[in-house]
């Protein structure tokens, strides 16, 4: 017990000892910020969901090939909890100086219109700096179902009006609106079956307890490579690399069909001007590494990369899109 | 009336509080029904369930004799809880070493038989430690420092 | 036979220098993970995915696995020597567990710990190598009809867990379901039981639960005892199980094998049943049911065995079906998924090098594992010598940091002091908490089935009398709970069983 305490006092005082370097170092860099240009220090990027997401690997990419052009580390951070609104929220009330920023994905958006209440106010507590990525849904179908198209998919519907069910990731998510969407648009009845994630939808859907799902490419992949449910369409503007033999919905005629699983880095409101556009500078740089869109494009992303500008008027319209099939679907938190 | 097992007496009371509070919460969010349930039907349904369980305790209490509460001394149970509640407070604004070393110097406390000098060792022995494993070892993202 | 083939690939590849060194690595952190209370190997494998990234997918999977087995065996080591079961898994353990080391005979339940879940995962390795897709066709029967009939069979078992009444028994385990609802509502999106705190928007966090309930709340009851040390027994005894306890588990061992096996391979929380269902089975097919809670070896062996059969067979759903059984699976998929490997049955033809590496370095992992556990016994041992009124500050210490940093939340700390008075209150009440802790585990499931299923069956009852499986397990839990709630049948039973 002696050796330990002495081992143990010891290491305290190295602790002290590294705390007082630390607290000089700080000191410095904080008075040299006013001399220095953005960034002086590492950069934190919250990512607002737990490891293993699509976000999460998008934003991990990022961070890695951020730490070029801006000449400061970017370092990822973990912080989930109720749906990305925490993560988001600790972005959106610290200090807005360009050295904390989120990747959120459309929740961001959705959230304002179906929480009863938000702790943040997404347009006025937030900035977008850059929208850094599109990835389109895919359309699968239970694979006993007779349905090889969309056309094929809406007729089912008509001809067995209360027969169809469709799997999301939870209410209000986008694999959730995208089928209210379609419902609305093709004038079919379907029920909504949410469960925790898409993935844990599959087993249903092979054996058909579900009949059809909107779902991310990364989720679908695995499934539709040997047909175990059929993928018949995705929902980007364009036929997306991954599946280039599916239509898009588009296509098939359901004009302005268009659902995107985008990525947006956003900061908090007030950041001065030309830190946003050093940001934004960077991270289309960045994105236009070609290494970087062979791994986005792993899990169905394709790099976009806007001016903040057209950033924030896309999630306006993202925003006001949403809320308009939220209020025509009805959906509410009850 | 007559307490007869005063452990089984106030479970009851404990699981009739907790169903009061739960049907009370639940009968806020809606019900709906049986095919389309609610939030609140599966919630309602197991606050009812608990009540009843509640009563059959109580009930039984007082007819048939059953074991008395061990004597309760509250030092140990307050000093642990203000202990975690100052860790809680304490972890976020001046990091992992100072609030470490004050919530388990005061937890050490919670035996009568506790020596200022030892628990003043243990606690920085343990903050050691701790922090050893958990921030150097694990490299886990804690605050270590009072931030600035 | 086309099996030994695969298997001869299988070690080629986990033998190899580099794959033997990652394994190790995974059961080392796994076992160092398992033992601290609140970082578990989902936290471990979330950090090292970003390393992952740049490793051969099959050494990032040997890792990966590797840490989920040694989290496995690790878990059981607090759950024994303190009381504190980090995962849901090893509630079940601490039971007897804990009970042997306050008699003396922390070494021995250590060591058959780690000696039943070297034999469940051999068992299971070889399981997994010779009926892989056979297995896998089972979790595709489950839909949630079925998942929820099951978790009705798993909660009326609960209530055997506890040895006291019945009536307070059945009310824990409502208790823990109504616990486990706070949160948000998959069905409604809606909040519940959160009284509008932000920190309470995921639910109650399972760590800080069963920290404050099996820490913190014990410490407090511990600490009013007049003899403060009385908490564990001083003289450490034997280090190592006698060949007499080995030969009381060898049955046990093989029931829970069995049972975790195949409970493993449903991947809506078959393998958080496995320890509960084996340790009840175990209960109720003894010849002296009334030694269990009281240090019976027998209970901590069968779910043991169980607990790491079930780790190891939670793989099959994952690398057959591309279906995650838990967030650690989750995590390993999103592994495979960058280096563009897609889970799933083609796996196994495509990259049969993966597949049949991975299982070989099962084998490995367990055996590596078993080897570094049996010493480190000695070790864990002396720990239980440190006088109590150090050894409980050491335990809120723990508690404390091992809570904050699941989350960096503070929320979860108020959770841990909230939980500390109830477990108190209920400890003092004769409340068990075991039961509650498996229905807070199992509660969300239940309810997220039971709601899916009748919305696919547009609100018909008749869904759950659908399939012979759904059937099959509410018959058993009808049985079960007659079996329980009847003392004059159980008396019979008893009776039956003695001849």
């Amino acid at each position: 017990m002696k050796a330990n305490g002495e081992s143990v006092s010891t290491t305290l005082a190295c602790s002290v000892m590294l705390a007082v370097s630390f607290l000089a170092v700080a000191c410095a860099s904080v008075g040299g910020a006013w001399a220095q240009a953005y960034p002086a220090k590492p950069i934190r990027l919250v990512l607002p969901y737990s490891p293993g997401g699509i976000i999460d690997y998008v934003g991990r990419t990022l961070a890695q090939n951020l730490a070029g052009p801006l000449g400061q580390q970017v370092i990822a951070e973990n912080r989930p909890g109720a749906g990305g609104i925490t993560g988001t929220d600790a972005v959106a009330r610290s200090a807005p100086d360009g050295y904390t920023i989120v990747l959120m994905d459309p929740a961001i958006v959705i959230n304002p219109t179906l929480q009863p209440s938000m702790p943040y106010d997404l347009f006025k507590q937030l900035t977008t700096v850059s929208v850094v990525s599109s990835s389109p849904l895919v359309v699968v179908v239970a694979p006993e179902l007779p349905v090889k198209s969309m056309d094929d998919l809406v007729r089912y519907g008509k001809a067995n009006p209360g027969k169809l069910n469709f799997a999301s990731a939870g209410i209000g998510t986008t694999p959730n609106l995208a089928g209210e969407l379609l419902k609305l648009r093709a004038g079919i009845d379907a029920t909504h079956i949410p469960y925790k994630s898409i993935g844990q939808s599959y087993p249903d859907l092979m054996s058909n307890k579900v009949q059809f799902a909107f779902s991310s490419i990364a989720g679908a992949l695995p499934f539709t490579m040997d047909n175990r449910v059929r993928a018949i369409a995705t929902t980007g503007d364009t036929r997306n690399p991954v599946y280039p033999d599916l239509p898009t919905i588009v296509e098939t005629g359901l004009a302005g069909f268009e659902v995107d699983l985008w990525l947006g880095v956003f900061a908090p409101a007030g950041t001065p001007p030309d830190v946003v556009a050093r940001l934004n500078a960077a991270i289309t740089i960045a994105l236009k590494d070609p290494e970087l869109g062979k791994a986005f494009a792993k899990v169905g992303a394709m790099p976009r990369g806007t001016s903040s500008n057209d950033g924030a008027a896309f999630v306006r319209a993202e925003h006001a899109k949403w809320k308009k099939v939220i209020e025509d679907a009805k959906i509410k938190l009850d | 009336m007559f307490i007869r097992a005063p452990k089984d007496f106030w479970a009851g009371v404990m699981f009739l509080a907790f169903a009061a509070v739960t049907i009370v919460t639940a009968n806020g969010y809606s019900m709906g029904r049986g095919g389309r349930m609610g939030p609140g039907y599966f919630p309602a349904m197991l606050g009812w369930a608990l009540a009843f369980l509640g009563v059959v305790l109580v009930i039984r209490a007082l007819v048939a004799k059953g074991e008395s509460i061990e004597p309760i001394k509250l030092r140990p149970l307050l000093v642990l809880v203000a202990s975690v509640l100052i860790f809680a407070l304490a972890i976020q604004p001046l990091g992992l070493v100072i609030s470490l070393v004050g919530t388990t110097f005061l937890s050490a406390f919670a035996t009568p038989d506790a020596r200022w000098r030892e628990a003043a060792i243990l606690s920085l022995a343990l903050t050691g430690l701790v922090s050893l494993i958990f921030v150097f070892a694990l490299r886990l993202p804690l605050p270590i420092w009072p931030s600035l | 036979m086309d099996v030994f083939s695969n298997i001869l690939l299988g070690f080629g590849v986990a033998l190899s220098p580099q794959n033997l060194v990652y394994c190790l690595i995974g059961s080392v952190l796994g076992t160092m993970v398992g033992v601290l209370p609140g970082i578990g190997p989902v936290t471990t494998v979330a950090l090292l995915l970003p390393i992952s990234f740049t490793l051969d997918p099959i050494s990032a999977l040997i890792m990966m696995a590797g840490i989920y087995y040694g989290a496995q065996y690790g878990g059981s080591t607090t759950a024994i020597l303190i009381n504190i079961p980090g995962e849901p898994s090893s509630v079940v353990t601490s039971l007897d567990g804990h009970q042997m080391a306050r008699q003396g005979r922390a070494g021995p339940a250590l060591g058959v710990a780690a000696l039943s879940s070297f034999f469940a995962g051999c068992v299971a390795a070889l399981l997994i190598a010779v009926g892989a897709p056979p297995l896998a066709q089972i979790a595709l029967q489950f839909g949630p009809a079925e998942y929820f009939s099951l978790m009705v069979c798993g909660l009326v078992a609960a209530v055997v867990l506890a040895h006291g009444s019945i009536v307070k028994a059945i009310g824990m385990v409502i208790l823990g379901l109504i616990f486990g609802l706070a949160g948000s509502d998959i069905n409604s999106g809606v909040r519940r039981f959160t009284y509008g705190l932000q920190g309470l928007a995921d639910g109650v966090e399972f760590v800080a639960l069963s920290m404050a309930i099996y820490g913190l709340a014990e410490v407090a009851v511990n600490l009013e005892k007049k003899e403060v040390k009385s908490g564990i027994a001083q003289s450490i005894g034997r280090v190592l199980p006698s060949w007499a306890d080995v030969r009381t588990c060898i049955p046990s061992v093989l029931r829970g094998t069995t049972l975790g096996s195949l409970l493993g391979v449903l991947p809506g929380g078959g393998a958080l049943l496995a320890s509960f269902a084996a340790y009840t089975l175990e209960k109720k097919v003894a010849r002296a049911p009334r030694n269990f809670g009281q240090g019976d070896i027998r209970g901590v062996a069968a779910p043991e065995a169980a607990n790491n059969a079930g780790a190891q067979t939670s793989m099959v759903p994952m690398l057959t079906l591309g279906i995650p059984s838990n967030p650690t699976m989750a995590l390993m998929i999103a592994a495979l998924m960058v280096h563009g490997v897609s889970p799933g049955p083609r796996v196994m033809t495509d990259r049969p090098e993966l597949f049949w590496g991975i299982v070989a370095s099962m084998w490995i992992a367990n055996l590596m594992l078993v080897i570094l556990n049996l010493p480190l016994v000695g070790l864990w041992v002396r720990l239980v010598r440190i006088p109590y009124r150090m050894m409980f500050v050491a335990i809120v210490a723990f508690c404390c940091v091992g809570t904050f940093t699941i989350n960096s939340n503070t929320a979860d700390l108020a959770v841990l002091a909230f939980f500390t008075v109830f477990g108190y209150i209920c400890l003092k009440l004769g409340c068990e908490p075991a039961p509650l802790i498996l229905g807070f585990v199992l509660g969300p499931m239940m309810e997220e089935n039971l709601r899916r299923a009748l919305l696919i069956s547009r609100g018909d009852p008749a869904i759950f009398l659908s399939s012979p499986i759904s059937i099959g397990f509410l018959l058993a839990a009808a049985f079960l709970l007659i079996v329980v709630a009847a003392p004059t049948i159980r008396r019979r039973r008893d009776e039956a069983m003695v001849e």
